[in-house]
C-alpha cells in the first residue's frame, strides 16, 4: 500500500528531483573548476591565507547557497500542487489509509528524496574539497554550508504547509512566518561560525516537519 | 442493516442555513439518489459522507462508523466518485490502475480493462489530455474495479453523451443489484436516475422535500392540469397543495391527493374549471413539480 | 507554531532596535604625563569636548600640546614639539619606539579560532618577510602541509614535532597565538600552550626549529594570548590570566611580569592598551562604564578613573523593549563571533503584566467560539511568550481540539 503513495510521488516528481541532482552536480564542478583555477593563478600559500585569516568563502560561487533552497521548494511544489487542484487531495484521503499516515508518507518521501540529494552533493563537496585543502579548512567549510541544506529542509515543510492549506487567508499568513524563520539560516558570520547554533536549528527544522499535518487537517474539517 | 444512517444533521455556511435536522436512511443493497437544486446542498452532504466537512451538528455513520473518522477497513468498502470525474490527470491508465491496486484487496481489473479497451486513447496517453468523457470512463473503471459494497457517486453523469450515460446505468444497476451494492448517488439528470434508483430524497433550499421510494413516489405525486375561469384565483397556500403553477388561465397543480378529492375541492369552494385532465409525469417532471420552475 | 514564535522573538525586537536604537559613544580616556591628570574625548551629537574629570576644557590644540606623545607628528608640524618633558630631554625618534597600542574585543576570543598558521622564517636575511609555502598545525604533532600539493612534508614534521618533544611539549595543543601576517617588523614565531598548559614560544630559525620553554606558576591558565608587534621591543605578547589579571612576556628571558591592573575581563570587556614614553594606559570599557588605569614604564599603578553611563538596556527606549518582549533572541552577538541563538531574557515585571493583558485580550477575540476549554494552551502560550505567543496564538488557526 504504501509502495503505491511513493509511486505516485515518484511519479509527480521524478524529472525535478533528477534535474535538482544534476544541477547540484554541475554547481559543484563548476565550483571546483573555478577553485582549481583561482589556485593556480594565486600561489596557492596565497590562496589558503585569504581561507584562513581573512575569511574567504571559496564555495561562495555560482548558485550553489541558493541551490539546496530552491531545489527543495520545487521538489514541494511539484509534490503537493498537483495535489491542490480541484482538490485532488480528496482522492488520496479517500484512500483505505489513515489520513495522516498518508500525509506523513508523502512528507517522508520528499525529505529523503531531499536528503539523498543533499547527502550526495555534501560528499562530493567535502570530498572533493579534500584533494585542495586541509581538514581545518573543508571543516570549517562544511560547517558553513550545513545552514543552506538545512535551510532546504524548512523551506520543503514550509511549502508543503503553504500549498496544503485551503485558506489564501491563512496560506499568507503562512508565508509570512517563513520569511521571518528562514533568514535564521543564512545569518552573515565568518567560516566556521554557525557551529553552536546548529543543534538547535536541527531541532527546529525536524519540528517543521510535521506541520503539514496540520494544513490536512484543516482541509478535512471543511475550511473553505 | 442500514449501510448510511444520517442524523440530525445541522450545517451552515457561515451564517446561512444549509438544512437543518436531516435524517435519512440508506438500506444495504438499494439505491438512493439524492436530487435538489444547485444549492440545496446535495455536495454539502457528499463532503459529509466522505469526512470532508464536520457539520455544525448531527453525525452520518456509514456501516456503523462516523464518517468523521472512517477507519481504513471501512473506506476499502466505499468508491467514491467526485464531482466532475477528478482524478490524478498525471498519471496515464496503466500508471493510474497500478498506483490504486496497491491498495484495494480485492482490486479485479477486469472490468477496468473492458471499459479502458472501449477508450480511444494510446497506452502512454496522460488523463489530462483525455476528453471529458474519457476521463469519466477511466474514473467509473477503477471504481468497478475497486468492487466496493457501497458507492457515493456525485453527479456520475456529468460530461457523458447519452449513449454512455445509458450503457452506465444499466450496467450499474445490473451490477449493483447483482452483487448486493449500495449506490448513493446525485445527478442533474434526472431521466437517468429514473432507471437506476430505487428510493429517492428531494432536498429544496433549508428542507427535505420528499424522501421515499422512488415508484411511490411518482405514483402518489400528481399533476393536474385544468383551466379557470377566474384568473384571481390562487391556491399555493392550500396544505394539499405541494405547488400550483399558474400562467394565464392554464393552471398546473401538483399534490399528493387523489384526483376526486381536488375535483371536491375545486366544487366545494366554487371554482369554475374546465379541461381538467391529470397528467402523467416522469421522474423529471415530478421534480421541477414539486421543486418549482425558476 | 513554536518555529513561529522563535522567529517573531527574533524579528520583532530587531525591528523595533532598528526603529529606536541611538548609538553608545563612550568616552575616550587619556593620560596626560604633562598634566598628570586624565583627559577625556566625549563625541556626541552636538560635537566633541575636551575636558579633565574636573570640567575643565581644553580647546583642540591645548589637548594635542598636553599629549605630546600622542600628537607627536601634529606638534612637530606645528613647531610646538617640546624638547623635554618632565625634565626628560626628548628625541622624538626614540620616543616613537615606545609608542605602542593594543585592541582586544570579546569577539575576537569568542570566534572560531584559526588551527593552521604559517611558520615564517626568522632570520631570512631578507628586509620584508615572505609567506611561506606551507602551513602548520599542531594535533598529535606538527605537522607541516605544503599549500599547492596538499600533502604533510614529512621530515620536517619530524622535525619540529621531535623538537617540541624534547621540551616536553604535550600534544595537542590548547591554543597557538602569534601574528600570522607579513606586515610585521619581524617575526617572532608563536606563543603555543600545550595540552597541560604549558607555554611554549616557537620558531623557525634558518630552517630549523627553536623552541623555548616558558616557566610558569604550575597552576595558571590563560584567558588569552595576544602577541605584539611593538617597537620597543620588550616583550612577546600580553597574556590574561583566568582570574582576570594582565601579564606580559618579556622578550628574551620569558620572564612572566603582571601588570599592577585589576579586572581584566576580555570575555566581557574591550581591552586597549596604549604605551608611551612614560605611560601604559589600560582601558577596559563594558556596557556601562569605561576605565582607565595608568601604569608607569615599571608596570606599577600610578593612577585610575572610570565612568558609568546608563546600559542600552536602561534608557528609556530599553525599558519599553523589556515590557514588550518577554525575551529577546538575537542570532549574532556583539561579544561574539559565533551564531547562535542568544537569548536575553527580560528584567522588568512590566512585561507580566502585558502578557496578562494579551490574555484577556486574547479572551475577548475567542469569546464568540464555542469550546473555550480548550484554548486553555493558548493562553499558557500567551501567557508564557507574551506578545509573541500572542500573534503566533492568532496566525494559527486551533482548530485541533475542535
Amino acid at each position: 500500500m504504501w509502495k503505491s503513495i511513493v509511486y505516485k510521488e515518484w511519479l509527480k516528481t521524478r524529472w525535478f528531483a533528477i534535474i535538482y541532482l544534476l544541477l547540484s552536480i554541475l554547481a559543484i564542478a563548476n565550483l571546483f573548476l573555478k577553485v582549481q583555477h583561482d589556485l593556480t593563478f594565486n600561489e596557492a600559500q596565497k590562496y589558503w591565507y585569504m581561507v584562513v585569516f581573512q575569511n574567504l568563502k571559496y564555495f561562495k560561487h555560482g548558485f550553489f547557497i541558493v541551490l539546496p533552497l530552491l531545489g527543495a521548494l520545487t521538489i514541494a511544489v511539484a509534490q503537493y500542487f498537483p495535489e491542490t487542484v480541484s482538490k485532488r487531495i480528496k482522492l488520496s484521503y479517500h484512500l483505505p489509509l489513515n489520513e495522516n499516515k498518508m500525509l506523513l508518507t508523502m512528507m517522508l518521501y520528499g525529505t529523503i528524496c531531499i536528503l539523498i540529494i543533499s547527502v550526495v552533493t555534501f560528499l562530493l563537496f567535502v570530498g572533493l574539497s579534500f584533494i585542495w585543502f586541509p581538514a581545518e579548512i573543508v571543516t570549517g567549510a562544511a560547517i558553513t554550508i550545513a545552514p543552506y541544506f538545512l535551510s532546504g529542509f524548512a523551506v520543503y515543510f514550509l511549502t508543503a504547509l503553504m500549498v496544503l492549506e485551503p485558506v489564501w487567508k491563512y496560506r499568507f499568513l503562512y508565508l509570512i512566518v517563513a520569511a521571518i524563520f528562514v533568514p535564521v539560516y543564512f545569518t552573515r558570520v565568518v567560516i566556521g561560525g554557525y557551529l553552536p547554533a546548529l543543534p538547535l536549528l536541527t531541532v527546529f527544522t525536524v519540528i517543521l516537519s510535521i506541520s503539514l499535518l496540520f494544513s490536512g487537517y484543516r482541509f478535512r474539517k471543511g475550511e473553505m | 442493516m442500514n449501510a448510511i444512517e444520517c442524523k440530525n444533521l445541522t450545517h451552515y455556511y457561515g451564517k446561512k442555513l444549509v438544512y437543518e435536522h436531516l435524517n435519512f436512511n440508506v438500506k444495504e443493497g438499494s439505491i438512493l439518489g439524492l436530487l435538489g437544486k444547485n444549492g440545496a446542498g446535495k455536495t454539502t452532504t457528499i463532503n459529509i459522507l466522505n469526512g470532508f466537512l464536520q457539520p455544525r451538528s448531527g453525525q452520518c455513520l456509514i456501516y456503523g462508523e462516523n464518517t468523521q473518522q472512517l477507519s481504513p477497513e471501512n473506506k476499502a468498502r466505499i468508491g467514491f466518485l467526485i464531482e466532475g470525474h477528478i482524478q490524478y490527470a498525471f498519471m496515464n491508465i496503466h500508471q493510474i490502475e497500478r498506483f490504486y491496486s496497491g491498495f484495494y484487496k480485492k482490486w479485479n481489473n477486469e472490468p477496468y480493462w473492458e471499459l479502458m479497451a472501449k477508450l480511444k486513447v494510446t497506452p502512454t496517453q496522460k488523463i489530462s489530455t483525455m476528453s471529458c468523457g474519457q476521463r469519466s470512463q477511466v474514473a467509473l473503471g477503477l471504481i468497478l474495479a475497486q468492487d466496493p459494497d457501497l458507492l457515493i457517486l456525485d453527479d456520475f453523469s456529468m460530461g457523458l453523451d447519452p449513449g454512455y450515460r445509458r450503457l452506465f446505468i444499466d450496467y450499474l444497476r445490473e451490477y449493483a443489484k447483482a452483487k448486493n451494492k449500495t449506490i448513493f448517488t446525485t445527478s442533474h439528470i434526472i431521466q437517468d436516475m429514473e432507471r437506476l434508483i430505487d428510493d429517492v430524497l428531494i432536498m429544496d433550499y433549508n428542507r427535505v422535500l420528499a424522501q421515499r421510494d422512488v415508484n411511490e413516489f411518482i405514483n402518489e405525486f400528481k399533476q393536474f392540469y385544468f383551466e379557470l375561469e377566474n384568473l384571481d384565483i390562487d391556491l399555493s397556500n392550500e396544505n394539499f397543495v405541494a405547488n400550483f403553477e399558474k400562467v394565464h388561465d392554464k393552471v398546473e397543480l401538483y399534490t399528493y391527493e387523489s384526483e376526486d378529492f381536488v375535483q371536491h375541492y375545486l366544487a366545494a369552494n366554487g371554482i369554475a374549471y374546465k379541461n381538467f385532465q391529470k397528467v402523467d409525469m416522469g421522474l423529471e417532471d415530478a421534480f421541477i413539480g414539486l421543486t418549482g420552475k425558476y | 507554531m513554536i518555529i513561529a514564535i522563535v522567529g517573531f522573538s527574533i524579528a520583532l525586537p530587531r525591528l523595533y532596535r532598528m526603529a529606536f536604537d541611538k548609538p553608545v559613544r563612550a568616552p575616550f580616556i587619556q593620560y596626560s604625563c604633562i598634566e598628570k591628570n586624565f583627559l577625556i574625548i566625549r563625541r556626541s551629537a552636538d560635537g566633541i569636548k575636551r575636558e579633565t574629570p574636573q570640567g575643565k576644557a581644553f580647546t583642540r590644540d591645548e589637548y594635542e600640546a598636553a599629549l605630546p606623545f600622542m600628537y607627536a607628528r601634529q606638534l612637530l608640524m606645528d613647531g610646538t614639539m617640546p624638547d623635554s618633558v618632565n625634565g626628560v630631554a626628548i628625541d622624538v625618534h626614540e620616543c616613537n619606539n615606545y609608542r605602542s597600542s593594543f585592541r582586544l574585543k570579546p569577539k575576537m576570543i569568542h570566534a572560531p579560532q584559526p588551527v593552521l598558521f604559517p611558520m615564517f622564517e626568522s632570520e631570512s636575511g631578507r628586509a620584508r618577510l615572505e609567506l611561506p609555502k606551507d602551513y602548520f598545525r599542531i594535533s598529535w604533532r606538527m605537522e607541516f602541509i605544503d599549500a599547492k600539493t596538499n600533502k604533510v612534508n614529512e621530515e620536517k614534521s619530524r622535525l619540529f614535532s621531535a623538537a617540541l618533544y624534547h621540551c616536553g611539549f604535550q600534544f595537542p595543543a590548547r591554543s597557538i597565538d602569534g601574528l600570522p601576517t607579513t606586515r610585521k617588523s619581524c617575526d617572532e614565531g608563536y606563543i603555543v600552550t600545550d595540552n597541560k598548559n604549558q607555554i611554549f614560544h616557537l620558531k623557525m630559525v634558518k630552517g630549523e626549529p627553536f623552541v623555548n620553554k616558558v616557566n610558569i606558576p604550575s597552576d595558571m591558565t590563560f584567558k588569552t594570548i595576544q602577541c605584539v608587534d611593538n617597537k620597543d621591543k620588550l616583550y612577546y605578547a600580553f597574556l590574561v590570566s583566568s582570574d582576570n589579571n594582565l601579564y606580559v612576556l618579556t622578550q628574551d628571558d620569558y620572564k612572566l611580569v603582571k601588570l599592577e591592573v585589576n579586572d581584566i575581563n576580555p570575555d566581557k570587556y574591550e581591552i586597549r592598551i596604549y604605551g608611551d614614553f612614560f605611560n601604559f594606559n589600560v582601558i577596559t570599557t563594558g556596557d556601562n562604564f569605561t576605565r582607565s588605569q595608568i601604569l608607569n614604564r615599571e608596570y606599577k599603578k600610578v593612577d585610575e578613573y572610570s565612568e558609568t553611563w546608563t546600559p542600552l538596556e536602561d534608557s528609556r527606549e530599553g525599558k519599553i523593549a523589556q515590557v514588550l518582549f518577554p525575551a529577546q533572541l538575537a542570532m549574532t552577538n556583539s561579544d561574539s563571533g559565533y551564531v547562535n541563538f542568544f537569548v536575553s531574557r527580560s528584567k522588568s515585571f512590566g512585561c507580566l503584566l502585558l502578557s496578562l493583558a494579551l490574555v484577556v485580550l486574547q479572551f475577548f477575540i475567542i469569546r464568540k467560539r464555542k469550546n473555550k476549554v480548550n484554548h486553555i494552551l493558548d493562553f499558557c502560550l500567551v501567557a508564557f511568550t507574551g506578545i509573541f505567543g500572542f500573534i503566533a496564538v492568532n496566525i494559527f488557526p486551533n482548530k485541533f481540539w475542535d
